[in-house]
């Protein structure tokens, strides 16, 4: 028996796809030139490798579609009925035939071809040859295109055909329409079929597959049955009625007690009686639903009766066991798959009678003796007739109650439920702890202390070291800590003359660094051309009273030597006046002393107030007037220039605001804002 | 947890700070902030960075060797818990840390007393030199009569030296 796999059947192309696609096969892989200069032995060669490439084409295409379809003799019966139900077995094999005829017309056309193009004499005669062999092998095709529809038509249907194994075991459900046959599939299998409540709900056979004893069991929802005769059923009813003769399978024949189905149980009954020759050897259970809107005892004596007779007729159907009340419970049983009850019971009755049919069927088998004559159970004889019974030491039986004791102690994870659960309560493992003293069970631990770890100082005698430290600690303080300074501090007038150095150090540093910075860029003008009048000798005179020493004497003799004196004296000797040169060295009276003084002094003020612009004044360095005003000019045009900018000075580069918003924000009128 | 030490300036961690490396070699290195981290990286030798602790002892700076270290030790065998023996603990960490502190301070006052006496020599110095810059050595002989130079008179024969170069 072949193996056919009804989903892979490829697919069937209609009669003028077929032609298409072997004709433009042959035209792309067949070389396409040819021209009447070529020697004519090649012509023939290239127009009749055309004719058997096509020919290959359509026969290998047809072949393929005549194999994959399957040969209903040779399918199990159940397939092999079903597709009759479904198809039409002569319809099918009609079709199938015409392929299989078309394949040797094609084939013989080739030959006939073939033979003819051997002796084509011309370019032109080849191909006429050619074409007519192809045309007539197209014609061929287009005659059998509507076999190649049909059959198109019914592998799209077998592939959705329900794939039921026929070897599994299998549980079968059968009973009239809106029993409640396809929602006991849904209950025990992951089948989500449609329930709904009309009759002929399920126009089809489905599968489901559910689970026991480690078995894998197959679960088959039939459409509903009328209680017609064999003649009169349409197609669906005819493929329950397949599934029913053809499979070997538990077969639950579903009652509605309640009748809520549309049909009386004396119908139900009817339609049981006449399908049961179908049910041959097979296991029969008769299960009643729909138990939530009428029970079995709820029955009237009547229906009661009825279903009794049916039972009677299911018990002959246990094997080995015709007829004995003991199995009662497994023949006739009662659910409800709303509520849910009995449901799995239903399951593992029927579950279980196929396995007991098996095992049947395994015993009475001719191998079983020979597998039975391997076994041997060795039973020792008795020696006397002594008991002896089991013996258990002492011990384990103490430790057996003890552990029995146990149970009923309180475990952790029962206290945890009790308060809350997992994430509400968390077990105190302080609990256990084992501690000198039991209060400190709740201690708190504290890890750190001042920037220490607490744990690195636990010491039990920690105390005792503590205080020899701090023994020592007041024993050395007691030794008195630092000696005393040798040296004496400073007194306050030492202390007060150490600031004065230290101030007057000072500020010779600063001039110095004045003076330093400022040597290059300014000429050092010597001191007798002194314009500021800094060196006066009333400032000598200061300078040396701060030192602690009398003035008047070098303020004396500093006068006596200036220049304005020595000035006036080589006057008054021009003019005559002898009498005071020879007092010159003592004794000047007072009067004139003062006025000399006076006079000098106010010289040189006054000179200072009445000197005009121009006029060079020794000191400052400028060959004449002309040169004098000229750098007056320069500077009063530089200092104009800077005036404007508000500027203190030439070094003054000050800038106000170093970015002002008016210049660094805003989009230009036109052009880019790159720069700012 | 633990209050580690930074490898690199050896100030305390506190938990939920800074860094730890773990060598190839499976040393472990504890940083208390990314400033160590990066120091570290760059491969410097925390003896030499001025501001590390490791720099500070071993250059005398702060002390080393004193027996309140001795009290604070890691401790790897843990003990019983005894309520007693914490309390005396904490107490005796607070008494610790003070002695510490305080050897501390003055091992640092220590260091820097030599400066004083040293400062006191050179305002010596400077008064004495400097005096002239406030005061004129007159003013200073007048004040202090007894301060004053000996003058130290020589007595040069005229006559002979004279007389030998004629001779020649």
């Amino acid at each position: 028996m072949a193996q056919y796999d009804f989903k892979k059947i490829t697919v069937v192309p209609t009669g003028n796809d077929l032609i298409d696609i072997v004709l433009s096969r042959t035209q792309r892989q067949t070389p396409t030139v040819i021209h009447k200069g070529n020697a004519i032995s090649r012509v023939r060669q290239f127009y009749m490798r055309k004719v058997k490439f096509t020919e290959t084409n359509f026969t290998d295409k047809l072949s393929k579609t005549i194999e994959d379809f399957p040969r209903v003799e040779d399918i199990h019966p159940f397939y092999g009925d079903l597709l009759h139900v479904l198809y039409n077995k002569d319809h099918y094999k009609l079709a199938l035939g015409q392929l299989n005829t078309a394949r040797n017309l094609i084939k013989r056309i080739r030959e006939d071809y073939v033979k003819l193009l051997k002796y084509g004499d011309s370019l032109y005669r080849c191909k006429s040859l050619k074409r007519a062999a192809l045309g007539r092998m197209c014609t061929v095709t287009k005659r059998i295109g509507p076999s190649l529809a049909y059959l198109e038509h019914v592998r799209q249907h077998m592939a959705r055909l329900p794939s039921i194994n026929t070897g599994a075991p299998t549980i079968l459900i059968c009973g009239c329409p809106n029993v409640g046959k396809s929602s006991f599939l849904n209950k025990i299998t992951r089948a989500d079929v449609e329930v709904q409540p009309y009759a002929f709900t399920t126009k089809s056979l489905f599968v489901g597959h559910t689970d026991y004893k480690y078995l894998r069991y197959q679960v088959i929802d039939t459409p509903g049955l009328l209680d017609r005769p064999l003649e009169d059923r349409n197609i669906i009813e005819m493929c329950s009625v397949t599934a029913l003769v053809n499979l070997h399978a538990a077969i639950l024949f579903f009652l509605d007690l309640s009748g809520s189905c549309g049909y009386s149980i004396s119908q139900q009954a009817a339609l049981f009686h006449s399908i049961k020759m179908m049910f041959r050897n097979n296991p029969v259970l008769i299960v009643c639903n729909k138990t939530d809107l009428q029970t079995l005892e709820g029955l009237s004596g009547e229906d009661l009766k009825l279903v009794m007779e049916m039972k009677s007729a299911a018990l002959k159907t246990i094997p080995g066991q015709g007829g004995e009340a003991a199995n009662d419970q497994d023949v006739l049983l009662t659910m409800s798959t709303i509520t849910d009850e009995g449901v799995m019971a239903v399951k593992n009755a029927a579950c279980q009678r196929l396995l007991d049919q098996r095992s049947e069927r395994k015993m009475k088998s001719k191998k079983m003796p020979t597998v039975l004559n391997r076994f041997h159970v060795a039973m020792p004889k008795p020696r006397d007739q002594k008991e002896r019974p089991v013996c258990i030491p002492q011990a384990v039986l103490e430790a057996r109650a003890e552990e029995a004791a146990h149970e009923e102690r309180k475990t952790e994870k029962d206290i945890e439920n009790e308060n809350g659960g997992a994430g509400v309560y968390s077990a105190s493992l302080r609990k256990h702890y084992i501690l000198a003293d039991d209060d400190w069970k709740l201690d708190i631990l504290p890890e750190f202390l001042d920037g220490h770890n607490v744990y690195d100082f636990i010491d039990p005698d920690i105390l005792q070291r503590v205080e020899e430290l701090e023994r020592e600690e007041t024993a050395v303080e007691e030794d008195g800590g630092d000696f005393e300074m040798e040296d004496e501090d400073f007194t306050a007038e030492a202390e007060k003359d150490l600031q004065e150095i230290r101030k007057r150090k000072k500020l010779l540093i600063q001039k110095h660094r004045i003076k330093k910075s400022t040597a290059e860029s300014r000429p050092t003008v010597p001191r007798k051309f002194d314009k500021d009048r800094k060196f006066t000798t009333e400032r000598m005179g200061r300078q040396l009273s701060s030192l602690g020493i009398d003035p008047s004497r070098a303020i004396e003799r500093a006068r006596s030597r200036s220049v304005s004196r020595k000035g006036r004296k080589r006057e008054r000797s021009v003019g005559g006046d002898g009498e005071d040169e020879m007092e010159i060295d003592g004794g000047l009276d007072n009067k004139k002393k003062m006025r000399l003084r006076s006079r000098s002094m106010s010289r040189s003020r006054s000179v200072l107030s009445q000197r005009s612009l121009g006029e060079v004044v020794p000191g400052e360095g400028f060959k004449d007037s002309a040169q004098k005003m000229k750098a007056v000019t320069m500077a009063r045009n530089a200092t104009k220039k800077r005036n404007k900018d508000a500027r203190r000075g030439e070094a003054d580069r000050v800038i106000p605001t170093l970015r002002p918003k008016h210049l660094f924000s805003g989009k230009r009128s036109i052009g880019k804002t790159d720069r700012r | 947890m633990r209050l580690e030490f930074c490898w690199f300036c050896s100030s305390k961690i506190y938990p939920g700070h800074g860094i730890q490396f773990v060598r190839n070699d499976a040393k472990i290195f504890r940083f208390c902030r990314s400033k160590c981290h990066k120091n570290f990286k760059m491969k410097r030798n925390p003896r030499k960075v001025k501001w590390t602790k490791a720099y500070r002892r071993l250059h005398g700076k702060d002390m080393t060797k004193d027996s309140t270290f001795e009290l604070e030790r890691k401790r790897n065998r843990p003990e019983r818990y005894d309520r007693n023996v914490m309390e005396n603990t904490l107490k005796a960490i607070k008494k610790i840390d003070k002695i510490r502190h305080d050897r501390a301070a003055d091992h640092i006052a220590q260091r820097w007393k030599p400066k004083a006496a040293k400062e006191r020599r050179e305002a010596r110095k400077e008064l004495e030199q400097s005096i002239s810059l406030i005061k004129a050595p007159l003013a200073i002989q007048a004040q202090e009569p007894a301060i004053t130079v000996p003058k130290i008179k020589v007595k040069v024969p005229k006559q002979q030296t004279l007389e030998q170069p004629m001779e020649e």
